[in-house]
């Protein structure tokens, strides 16, 4: 007991930790669950029969589960959804992080006249609100017969300049050394670029790659507003049918299905959050500081 | 986050010291480099923002040819009733949302940032409804926020509130969707003030701890000025996404009841959607626009005068 006491006693030393913050952080921290209690809560009705749902008693804990609103979910086409929305933000976050290594190594890499101005334009463009291209944009998808497709959920979410952004900031701090005796053995600038430069740029990688990812699955505005055919939506958007105020099926049978349906959705963006937030919440400070 | 104090070296090699015959050396291949991204950068970012000025001055629609129209989408959007009644609630949704995520977002950095046990687990409980879609977000407080069974009426019963009817009343509904747009827009805020946090010198709060100075103290006249420009940068860019604000409605409550949570995108949405008029879509478009700018241009503004 008296161990425990000295331990407990080093501990709170060691981190300036008083009584007076054992208030602050027990408020803390219940804070910090509560704002994570409607994830729970998602998943908690998704796992209850349709009858147990709308009462009044709330049970945290369903007292009986099943997995029938995960079935009834797949009747719609959530794998084709899925599907589309893994081309869509598997492609596009490939693209953008490929071609934005490529844009940051060589403005901070070379010389070349414009290369400032160009970059002060990436960093301008930042202020103007995607919404306003949209509608334009929209129509010329339209006209152009790309509506439905795959190139237009890819093409618009490719030039960002969020990837070009964090690859030119960790190129400015490369060592010229490395490329200097690259250089010495010969090695082109597209050599030096894919054999040296870029297998050393993992941290800005993954960092692009994590963030971008999520974005692009979450992308909701443009995937709704450029696919018409049930079969071209990908997974927010076809999932959003399932909300009482656009489908009327959740009007019908409760909130259990449309819980199933969101718990599917967030899994993969929560999952790759749990997993590399490091990458997250250092890459997103970095790259919003700027702008 | 560490260099950004400290200016980065524009160029990476140093011109050599000039002799007239020596001309520094020019990466023509660089141009190669920086056009892989150039060329969708400027055909999807940038050339549908011009387009889109010259559609907002015309009558287009899906079927058929423009129609150059002049400021008559202007006009009329100056004298439509929803073009004000979705500006006025982008501005409610700012009252509403800003204050909450920028006081919340502070709160809680402040108290991850004290390095408490599980403060790690905290961080990531704090962010992750940032990282969900707006799919998610929606129909979870679709549901919390019900009127008759949601968790949050529950709690308030509990507590002696009657039922409010969040999201189902014209009264309400600004503040159901700006009760799930704060859980979700948090993180970014949360984030950017934890960096500033432990961006301010150790030694200024170590020298107010030996001046004697109580948590509270330090919190106003040490902590708070330090992170005046984090907290300006947040406000902006919480009140620009926050005048922005789509997916929430949209899947919440469609815009209604009866128009009351609608705004400026979702009217433009439903302009060129429901009622295929792209010209008077991109006219409104091109008005937010300028709001935002507006506001961006002013709070670097006031961002130099107190500098």
């Amino acid at each position: 007991m008296t161990t425990l006491m000295t331990r407990l006693r080093r501990y709170m030393d060691e981190h300036r930790f008083t009584l007076l913050d054992l208030p602050i952080w027990l408020v803390g921290m219940a804070v910090a669950f509560a704002w994570f209690a409607p994830f729970v809560w998602m998943v908690s009705t998704s796992l209850k029969y349709p009858e147990d749902v709308m009462t009044a008693q709330i049970e945290w804990l369903p007292s009986r589960i099943t997995f029938d609103n995960y079935v009834k979910v797949f009747e719609y086409p959530v794998v084709r959804w899925a599907f589309n929305s893994l081309i869509q933000a598997g492609v596009a976050t490939s693209l953008s992080v490929l071609f934005g290594a490529m844009a940051g190594y060589g403005l901070a890499r070379m010389r070349f006249p414009g290369r400032d101005g160009l970059f002060a334009l990436f960093l301008a463009s930042l202020m103007i609100p995607t919404e306003v291209s949209i509608i334009p944009m929209l129509l010329g998808f339209i006209k152009m017969g790309w509506a439905s497709s795959y190139q237009a959920l890819i093409l618009p979410s490719i030039g960002n300049v969020f990837a070009v952004y964090i690859f030119r900031q960790f190129f400015l701090g490369f060592p010229a050394e490395i490329e200097e005796a690259a250089r010495v053995d010969g090695a082109g600038p597209f050599r030096l670029f894919f054999l040296i430069a870029l297998p050393l740029a993992r941290a800005p990688a993954i960092a692009a790659a994590v963030i971008l990812f999520t974005l692009n699955w979450n992308n909701f505005l443009w995937p709704l507003l450029v696919t018409f055919d049930e079969s071209m939506k990908t997974l927010p958007v076809g999932i959003a049918a399932f909300t009482p105020v656009v489908g009327t099926r959740t009007q019908l049978e409760g909130f259990s299905v449309a819980m199933a349906a969101v718990t599917i959705l967030s899994v993969p963006s929560l999952a790759l959050f749990f997993l590399l937030q490091r990458y997250f919440i250092q890459g997103i400070s970095q790259g919003s500081i700027k702008s | 986050m560490t260099d950004m104090a400290v200016p980065a070296p524009e160029t990476a090699v140093a011109p050599p010291p000039g002799r007239r015959h020596e001309r520094p050396r020019v990466d023509r291949v660089g141009y190669l480099f920086v056009a892989f991204f150039s060329v969708p950068f400027f055909l999807f970012n940038i050339l549908p923002v011009l387009f889109g000025v010259y559609v907002a001055f015309t009558r287009w629609s899906i079927v058929g040819s423009p129609r150059w129209v002049g400021t008559e989408n202007f006009t009329r959007a100056f004298a439509d009733p929803w073009v004000t009644v979705a500006f006025q609630n982008a501005l409610i949704y700012g009252v509403l949302i800003v204050p909450g995520v920028t006081v919340l977002g502070l709160a809680f950095a402040l108290f991850v940032s004290r390095g408490y046990p599980l403060s790690g687990l905290a961080r990531t409980l704090f962010f992750a409804p940032n990282v969900v879609s707006a799919t998610v977000i929606g129909l979870v407080w679709v549901w919390l926020l019900d009127t008759q069974f949601g968790l949050v009426n529950h709690y308030l019963g509990v507590v002696g509130v009657s039922a409010v009817p969040w999201l189902t009343s014209t009264d309400w509904s600004l503040v159901g969707v700006s009760i799930a747009s704060v859980w979700w827009d948090l993180g970014l805020a949360f984030v950017l003030f934890l960096a500033a946090l432990q961006d301010i010198p150790a030694d200024l709060t170590e020298a107010a701890l030996v001046d004697g100075a109580g948590r509270w103290q330090r919190l106003f006249f040490i902590v708070l000025p330090q992170l005046r420009p984090v907290i300006s940068m947040v406000v902006t860019l919480q009140l620009i996404s926050t005048f922005r604000i789509f997916s929430q409605v949209y899947v919440m409550t469609n815009g209604g009841p009866a128009g009351s949570s609608s705004s400026p995108i979702y009217y433009i949405y439903t302009m060129a959607i429901v009622r295929n008029l792209f010209g008077y879509a991109s006219a409104i478009a091109l008005l937010l626009f300028i709001v935002i700018l507006v506001i961006t241009l002013l709070q670097r503004f006031l961002l130099k005068e107190r500098a």
